[in-house]
């Protein structure tokens, strides 16, 4: 038997474990296995307009699911099975995105333009400026302006709760984000929304810094070094994070 | 100085969420809003319209108008539903959202007669 052969033999009789016992050990292992298709089918859908890091999460979550659904005794390949669920939970992002996918690459590097120019109109100004000013610095109509504003906007994430292969306690939501030093009012938002617990910790800061403490999106961005337009950014996807979240699991 | 007013009806679809948002960007950016104001009724938007019909939409349409008002924009929301179901309404995060991107805002989570209506003031005009 050839090594390929034998490693597939191994895995097969994982999932044969894996389905008699539940393992949290074993199905760590065989979505560690299985990973690599899940990189490989997140690949055929870049270069739509979604960051290959995210369609590979996608795709992760998509093969956690495969692994926890597959019945080893049908006699199907789990790869074929996986690459039907993973392709399904691609396609599904996909439709839940929306027009957003299809963004323009043209409007997506004007977005990122106008992120820069945004952060210096805004110290230039000494507030946040208007459509008009980001559209007279950038050379572009307000339309175009509005358009790229939108073009960052309107993210969607099925679950933070799924476990991240290989990582019992680690979700996808938790590995978003980045520590944060700045100790803010964590028992009230927690009280407020578990949900929100769940988001990463710099988008719960964001959130708390908007939300709670009333800050513009301009002073969140210079007090957290970052620009308003990932600020904006982080907190439509904070809140769309947050909506998802709620809503019951289609299973 | 009378008020203008734009109305869209779209369907009650997140789908169609955008046309909504853009739509109030349009009129925000003619107000002279600066950039974090338009982001602030961007956010009310998505959230009363959701109060109205869901993360997943529902049968019928939602008609949005648009007042532009010398102190910044005003908008109303009415849903015409085919299912008579009430609407889920503003969870207390929700309002607590809209108290911090919306001068003023109301949701009715009524069956028959589901609206909300919000107002953005304009800071101060741009110089």
């Amino acid at each position: 038997m050839s090594f390929d052969a034998e490693r597939r033999q191994a895995l097969r009789e994982k999932f044969v474990v894996f389905a008699e016992t539940r393992d949290e050990k074993v199905r760590a292992e065989l979505i560690e296995a299985h990973l690599g298709l899940a990189e490989y089918l997140a690949r055929r859908f870049a270069n739509r307009g979604e960051p290959l890091d995210d369609l590979v999460q996608v795709a992760s979550m998509g093969l956690v699911k495969a692994v926890d659904r597959f019945e080893p005794e049908r006699g199907l390949e789990f790869s074929t099975y996986a690459t039907h669920t993973v392709v399904g939970e691609l396609k599904r992002h996909f439709r839940d995105k929306g027009w957003a996918v299809r963004v323009p690459r043209r409007m997506q590097e004007l977005h990122l333009r106008l992120s820069n120019l945004v952060s210096t109109l805004n110290q230039d100004l000494g507030r946040a400026p208007t459509v008009a000013e980001i559209a007279q610095a950038a050379g572009v109509s307000e339309e175009e302006v509005l358009e790229a504003l939108e073009a960052g906007q309107a993210y969607r994430f099925a679950s933070l709760d799924a476990p991240l292969p290989g990582e019992d306690n680690t979700t996808l939501g938790g590995s978003l984000g980045e520590e944060d030093a700045e100790i803010v009012d964590v028992e009230h938002r927690v009280a407020l929304s578990p949900l929100i617990a769940k988001l990463p910790e710099r988008q719960q800061h964001i959130l708390h810094l908007r939300f709670f403490e009333g800050l513009t999106q301009s002073e969140i961005a210079s007090r957290l070094g970052i620009s308003q337009m990932h600020v904006s950014r982080l907190l439509a996807r904070s809140l769309a994070q947050l909506r998802a979240a709620a809503e019951p699991d289609e299973g | 100085m009378p008020s203008d007013e734009v109305q869209l009806v779209m369907p009650a679809d997140p789908e169609f969420l955008r046309l909504a948002r853009v739509t109030a960007m349009g009129l925000a950016s003619r107000l002279s809003f600066t950039i974090d104001e338009i982001d602030d009724l961007r956010i009310a938007i998505d959230e009363l319209v959701f109060g109205l019909i869901g993360t997943k939409g529902r049968p019928g349409r939602v008609v949005m108008r648009y007042r532009l008002q010398p102190q910044g924009l005003e908008v109303e929301g009415s849903g015409l539903f085919d299912d008579n179901e009430v609407p889920p309404g503003l969870t207390e995060l929700s309002e607590l959202i809209l108290d911090a991107v919306a001068d003023e805002h109301e949701l009715v989570p009524d069956a028959t007669a589901p609206r909300f209506r919000m107002l953005k003031r304009r800071s101060e005009p741009a110089a």
